[in-house]
């Protein structure tokens, strides 16, 4: 597994099928001041790996996924695919170049999906542009999609407003597996269907990634279904990471505070032991993501906050081994 | 025990009785506890899937006000290009003869000589100078029609009346019952001024078959007392009118007149078929106007929604200082501009002036609608899967604005309708005599009180089409939203 973080920006040896330095993407929300959503993101994601990324609500996660695969131009700092940097400013041509290594799958399956085209357009939409399929064969490919991600070939005539939520979810994998792109990047994939259907989802996924060799980074806020399907789990907050490390380890044995009350958040599924358990419930406000101060982010609502926190930036740096975080208290 | 399906009959084998006990020994092994076979026998029942326009088709059916709009509309559109070939008379053919007639349909009249002049009789030993008080002055013992009454003349005589010095004639179409002086005589359609005078030929506007004349003598006032007398017109054309329709016609004969349904205007110019010529120019503009708008809509308002940042600030603040601007006053500039003199038609200026002042509404909804769904999901997919930006615009963008678009060219139709109407009834619009709606109206209005057809056919006309257009864009609004799409 490689998770060590690129401590010397200028290695040149590829570790990982995806290589992120340092990525920084700010918006500018009013004339000098800018919205930090990724500040600073270094992770490295191995071929074949599932890496999951959680955090709360506006901490950046969505922001980092669109940005890896282009859809934001990038503030600072570089994403290294396949030892090949990726333009920080993606034109036309750019997204068609990428575009048979790189898919997304995207969060809200009514959205992601054009109303005005048949599951067949939708589907065929990728290879068409490619020139990959030939007319006649769009049926025979559109029917294999359909049937690899768990719907029938007979779906494809209709529109997407006759499916279900997670039958949409499902011809918008089938839609970013049809160019057999080597990473996927699932942007909370799960997060708008219900549980049963969460499950086929994720298993869906599993299943595709075991045969057809993917690579994922998975987005998602329910720690409980991240630590279940990535082998390496990644922790953010308010747009940087705070602790990368495998997924059991991370889920079991978190290091940072903040995964600290995190994962103590989730609820246990046996009453007994959830009632016998003390919650600690974190105080305080998310500082604003605009203009921050130095120090450590989360600071204002550590439970374990010292001085030193409240004016030095901490380091990311490797605690075990393969396990990281940018904390003071283990510095 | 295992349980199979039938794939013919889908009904359970039976199931042995002894098999329900379990008390009764080794009754079960491994086997039974097999999941059942499952047969999907519905999974080729598919039904064909509904299109997006054929599921908006059969939304409006359901929706009465929808269909009958569109009805309207169809209606309008057959009464403007098919009905002049069914109406084949020409809107601008005057009848001098049949000026500001109501609604007549298939009418006849006995063809008359010309009348000949007429002078009312003169009594003499009967002095023409007063010598009695209004008061006491009797009613005229006798009056009687002078000839056959037609309508082309009613001539009266009556019995002079002492002490008279002149007399009034009223015309009314209902049998007056009431006194002097009020309205309930009719109308005074005219006066002899000498007491000796005792005739007078009634010229004016004979449309009716049936008229009550009541002579009123007067010495300074008028008498409190009256004859009145019921003259029934038979329906008659004069020779020389006659001719003109149809050249080998003689006295004495029956001619069949032209039915006017919706009746004539001030030059006796047939109201249907002027509806039906002025409807082509209403409806012209009504749809030419709008088309051009929206077009002009979904290019700058597509530029600016798709570029975005500084040329969509840019374009916006233009459209912003387009919708300031007067549209009268822009109005009467382009007619100066085209060289459109006073009291020439000009439809080509009006065109281009509503155009030109109208587009930034719908630039602005284009531009919302292209603002929003660039940030859609569905589109980011499309750009990763690496389509290029006019891939983008005319496969994702554009039809998803499609409704949008559709349903304010419904809008803007009734708008661009209204606003020629207008236009023309101030006199900014077509001049005559090519007929539109809004200069009908206007031609109209001045004898609204005593011929309203001229100015309510026209009315109605415009105010049906209007509304119509506007629950069809109702209709349409309803039917094009896909989050109202039927899911069964």
């Amino acid at each position: 597994m490689n998770n060590q973080n690129s401590s010397t920006p200028g290695s040149t040896l590829p570790k990982g099928i995806l290589e992120i330095r340092n990525l920084k993407k700010h918006f500018e929300v009013s004339k000098g001041s800018f919205l930090h959503a990724v500040d600073g993101i270094t992770l490295s994601i191995g071929k074949n790996e599932v890496v999951g990324l959680v955090g709360e609500s506006g901490c950046g996660k969505s922001t980092l996924g669109r940005t890896l695969v282009g859809l934001y131009d990038k503030s600072s700092g570089e994403v290294v695919y396949q030892g090949e940097k990726l333009p920080s400013r993606y034109a036309s041509s750019d997204f068609k170049k990428y575009s048979r290594e790189i898919q997304m799958i995207f969060q809200d399956p009514y959205s992601s999906l054009n109303p005005r085209m048949t599951v067949r357009e939708i589907i065929a939409e990728g290879p068409m542009i490619h020139k990959l399929w030939k007319s006649d064969e769009v049926n025979e490919k559109v029917g294999f999609w359909l049937k690899r991600v768990g719907l029938s070939a007979d779906h494809m005539s209709r529109y997407a407003h006759e499916f279900s939520g997670g039958q949409r979810q499902r011809i918008g994998i089938a839609r970013a597996l049809a160019l057999e792109p080597k990473v996927i990047i699932c942007d909370e994939p799960i997060s708008a269907l219900d549980v049963s259907v969460q499950a086929q989802v994720v298993n869906l996924l599993g299943e595709l990634k075991r045969t057809m060799g993917l690579t994922l980074l998975f987005i998602a806020h329910d720690l409980s279904m991240v630590r279940y399907v990535s082998d390496r789990m990644a922790v953010m907050y308010l747009g940087s990471m705070v602790e990368v490390g495998p997924a059991n380890e991370v889920y079991f044995r978190p290091l940072h505070p903040y995964t600290q009350s995190l994962i103590a958040s989730n609820p246990e599924p046996d009453p007994e032991k959830e009632r016998s358990r003390t919650h600690t419930v974190l105080k305080g406000e998310i500082p604003s993501p605009i203009n921050l101060k130095p120090g450590c982010r989360f600071a204002g609502r550590c439970p374990k906050a010292m001085t030193v926190c409240q004016s030095v930036d901490p380091v990311f740096r490797e605690v075990k081994p393969g396990h990281s975080t940018a904390c003071h208290l283990y510095a | 025990m295992s349980q199979t399906f039938s794939g013919d009959s889908g009904v359970a084998e039976a199931v042995k009785s002894s098999d329900l006990h379990p008390g009764t020994g080794a009754a079960f092994n491994a086997d039974d506890f097999e999941p059942a076979v499952r047969i999907n026998r519905f999974q080729g029942l598919s039904r064909p899937s509904l299109s997006y326009w054929s599921d908006a088709w059969m939304r409006p059916k359901k929706n009465r006000k929808a269909t009958v709009s569109l009805a309207m509309v169809v209606f309008l559109a057959l009464f403007t290009l098919v009905g002049p070939f069914l109406w084949r008379i020409d809107p601008s053919a005057q009848d001098m003869a049949r000026i500001s007639e109501g609604p007549t349909f298939a009418k006849t009249a006995v063809v008359i000589d010309e009348a000949a002049s007429w002078t009312a009789p003169e009594l003499s030993g009967i002095p023409a100078a007063p010598t009695a008080s209004a008061e006491n002055l009797l009613a005229p013992a006798t009056l009687e029609a002078d000839g056959v009454p037609s309508s082309q003349a009613v001539r009266l005589k009556w019995a002079p009346v002492t002490g008279a010095s002149a007399y009034a004639v009223y015309r009314s179409e209902t049998k007056p019952s009431g006194k002097v002086g009020t309205s309930e005589l009719g109308v005074p359609i005219g006066e002899v001024d000498a007491g000796n005078k005792v005739g007078y030929e009634d010229t004016f506007n004979l449309e009716r078959s049936e008229y009550f004349y009541s002579i009123v003598p007067k010495n300074g006032e008028e008498a409190s007392k009256f004859t009145t007398l019921r003259v029934v017109l038979p329906s008659t054309i004069a020779l020389s009118a006659a001719q003109a329709l149809k050249s080998d016609i003689k006295v004495g004969e029956t001619l069949h007149l032209s039915a006017h349904p919706f009746g004539t205007d001030y030059l006796g110019r047939d109201l249907l078929s002027r509806l039906m010529s002025g409807a082509r120019v209403s409806l012209f503009i009504g749809f030419f106007a709008p088309l051009v708008m929206i077009f002009l809509g979904i290019v700058i308002g597509g530029a600016a929604g798709y570029t975005g940042g500084r040329t969509d600030n840019l374009l916006m603040a233009f459209a912003d200082f387009v919708l300031a601007l007067p549209f009268l006053l822009f109005m009467i500039l382009f007619k100066i501009a085209f060289g459109v003199g006073a009291g020439e038609s000009g439809i080509f200026p009006m065109l281009v002036a509503m155009v030109i002042l109208s587009w930034p509404s719908s630039a602005r909804l284009v531009r919302g609608q292209i603002l929003q769904l660039r940030e859609s999901e569905f589109v980011m997919a499309s750009k990763l899967l690496g389509a290029r930006p006019i891939y983008l615009l005319f496969r994702h963008l554009l039809p998803n604005t499609m409704g949008v678009i559709l349903v304010s060219l419904t809008f803007a139709i009734p708008s661009a309708i209204f606003t020629e109407a207008f236009l023309s009834f101030i006199g900014m619009g077509v001049a005559p005599p090519t007929p539109s709606w809004g200069s009908m109206c206007n031609d109209g209005i001045q004898t609204f009180l005593t011929h309203p057809h001229e100015f309510l056919f026209p009315a109605i006309f415009i105010s049906i089409t209007v509304l119509s257009f506007n629950l069809l864009g109702d209709g349409l609004r309803d039917a094009l939203d896909p989050r109202m799409r039927s899911t069964s």
